[in-house]
């Protein structure tokens, strides 16, 4: 009886019950919109962050993060080939990828500047796709000597593909080394202070400008990034003489987005919670103020003030599920039509690339929308429930 | 005197405050109501009928003398503790009906029941049958909005009966009723009184409920006239 008290009286004043639902209904798709949308950014970030640049799992030499490298790969891997191996015959890795990283200067004959080069596996970087190619080719397979340029780079260098440049840096042994490379291709990332220092190579140019054979580090990718820690406690089981590092650990910006983003949704569903409460907080007392002689009655033929304010809580708990319900409706709606109309966003600051806009329909934003809501509409029943279980019974039925 | 009564009153004022004024509106009530009585409480308007009839109900308290419900003395108890003394042992029947508008009539008939927990089948026959008694088996789905003042008048009193109270305590039933209809419902009060044998106690002004009354309590200024106070005595 209760409950259908309850549901009957929040159908009584349709027009104001109405108005208090649409107010959780906004709120819910607000926060499922917002809560989807930082899900995706989350999710892509995080993603595009491993699979196109650092990997799951970096392997370092043992040592590498602790001592001081007097000369550029002091503590590199030696045999690489063999650590690869044992690596990669764990089920859940998907591929390894070795990688050096180096600065030294680049000149045209003319002009020389500073660059911070990569280098990789050609076919391995193809597959991580990580960059743009805006004009000539990716790296060749078997070419050491070819480079890609980024953008701003080339623009400053006057380099186009097929034109040659000299690189030059400090080898292991501590003595300057110089290469003339191929330019094939030039590339974006899309972050403008990279695409102006970038170079991207191959590890075996790498190392002839380096004079060793030695590797940096070794990417490890994984099929589901879930499976990183495992991997890792793994890898360090089976091989040593390494240290390893998890992607979590080489991805400062994606957790300053994390904080960043979870800051600005916490104080939504603040906003949220306050507008909620206060709506349905107003609809209730104002239906106590209506009800007051019904209440009396209620009380004078023997309700106790327990079950009246249970009644009247349950009055915010059918708003709650109600709105709770129509919220999270018209939010996954909304998301689909979203996702599905390929809305483009301005490139974030920083960048020069815009992106699309998409909304991830998480089981986890969906409950906490639906939540929100519910225990937002429960709450902000309690003080009506409270005003109205502490009337006298007598004013009450003597209200007009 | 009254030999076991249902009600007793003894000493019982109650006084109010109108701004900086006070006002007494009981002054030294002492009355007995015997078990099966049909009672009137007459008097003209601000004599201080729905006061008296408010703390026999137990939903107003006195600030003078004890009150006395079914042999437990209620004059100490707060009245929100009060609440199933008000399920189980009195029965309301207000002027202006005071039904549950969300609740048909069958619904608001059930509601007491609910309360008191009482298992659906015995809960059903209960309902189906105070509905039979005020002749609305027909209406029974229908919210009060839908029901004449009559009807919704015998919806009150099948409600106030359902629970099978002792005393059942009725403030100007008829008032806000035309003439044949209020005569219907001194009959059916008059019928139940008879053949349930509950206390009836009714404020009024009406001369032809008074007519139906056993005995007629007249109160005046907050004092019960001298032939009452001397019954009860």
């Amino acid at each position: 009886m209760t409950f259908k008290l309850a549901f009957r009286n929040v159908l009584r004043n349709r027009r104001r019950s109405a108005i208090t639902l649409l107010v959780i209904v906004f709120g819910a798709v607000g926060l499922i919109l917002f809560g989807g949308y930082k899900a995706r950014t989350f999710y892509a970030l995080r993603e595009s962050t491993i699979r196109g640049r650092i990997g799951h799992l970096q392997v370092f030499e043992s040592g590498y993060s602790k001592k001081e490298a007097q000369k550029p790969l002091e503590y590199g891997l030696d045999d690489v080939t063999s650590l690869r191996k044992s690596i990669e015959r764990d089920p859940r890795v998907k591929m390894t990828a070795a990688q050096i990283t180096l600065m030294g200067l680049i000149s045209n004959g003319e002009k020389s500047e500073t660059f911070i080069a990569t280098a990789v596996e050609p076919a391995k970087d193809h597959a991580m796709n990580n960059q743009r190619v805006t004009a000539g080719t990716d790296l060749p397979a078997n070419e050491s000597d070819a480079v890609m340029l980024g953008a701003g780079l080339a623009k400053s260098m006057h380099a186009k593909p097929g034109d040659y440049l000299t690189l030059m840096s400090t080898t292991t042994s501590g003595s300057l080394n110089a290469m003339d490379v191929r330019v094939a291709g030039i590339f974006t990332i899309g972050v403008k202070e990279f695409d102006d220092r970038a170079v991207k190579m191959p590890i075996a140019g790498a190392q002839q400008l380096l004079n060793t054979t030695k590797v940096e580090k070794l990417l490890v990718f994984l099929d589901k990034t879930e499976d990183t820690s495992a991997a890792h406690s793994a890898i360090l089981g089976k091989v040593s003489g390494i240290e390893i590092k998890e992607w979590s650990e080489l991805a400062p910006f994606y957790h300053q987005v994390v904080a960043l983003y979870n800051g600005i949704f916490g104080f939504l569903g603040i906003v949220v919670f306050a507008i909620v409460v206060f709506s349905v907080a107003n609809t209730i007392l104002m239906s106590v103020f209506e009800r007051t002689r019904e209440i009396g009655t209620l009380m004078a033929i023997g309700t106790s003030r327990s079950r009246l304010r249970a009644m009247f809580v349950t009055e915010g708990v059918a708003i709650g599920i109600i709105g709770g319900i129509l919220g999270l409706t018209l939010g996954a709606l909304l998301a689909a039509l979203i996702n599905r109309g390929n809305v483009m966003l301005p490139p974030p600051p920083g960048y020069t690339v815009g992106y699309r806009l998409q909304i991830m329909l998480q089981p986890a934003v969906l409950v906490t929308a639906f939540l929100v809501s519910f225990v937002t509409a429960t709450i902000s029943s309690i003080v009506p429930a409270l005003k109205a279980s502490r009337m006298k019974i007598v004013d009450a039925l003597g209200h007009i | 005197m009254t030999s076991n009564p249902l009600v007793t009153l003894e000493g019982v004022g109650k006084d109010y405050r109108l701004g900086r004024v006070r006002v007494r509106a009981l002054d030294g009530i002492d009355l007995a109501i015997a078990r099966g009585e049909l009672v009137a409480i007459a008097g003209p308007s601000g004599s201080g009928k729905t006061t008296l009839l408010n703390i026999i109900g137990c939903i107003d308290k006195p600030d003078a003398g004890r009150v006395v419900i079914d042999g437990a003395d209620v004059t100490a108890t707060p009245l929100h503790r009060l609440s199933p003394l008000r399920l189980h042992t009195l029965g309301f029947i207000f002027q202006t009906f005071n039904l549950i508008p969300v609740l048909n009539a069958y619904e608001n008939i059930e509601y007491p029941l609910l309360l008191q927990k009482l298992p659906g089948r015995e809960r059903d026959a209960r309902v189906r049958r105070w509905l039979e008694e005020v002749g609305l088996a027909a209406q029974s789905k229908q919210r009060p909005d839908q029901l004449s003042g009559g009807q919704r008048q015998r919806v009150a009193i099948a409600r106030a009966m359902v629970t099978e109270p002792k005393l059942v305590l009725a403030d100007e039933p008829t008032a806000n009723l035309d003439s044949d209809t209020a005569t219907h419902i001194l009959d059916l009060l008059a019928t139940i009184n008879q053949r349930t044998g509950t206390t009836f106690v009714f404020s009024t002004h009406d001369a032809a409920l008074m007519q139906r009354a056993q005995r007629v309590v007249r109160i005046k200024d907050g004092r019960l006239d001298a032939p009452a106070a001397a019954q009860a005595a």
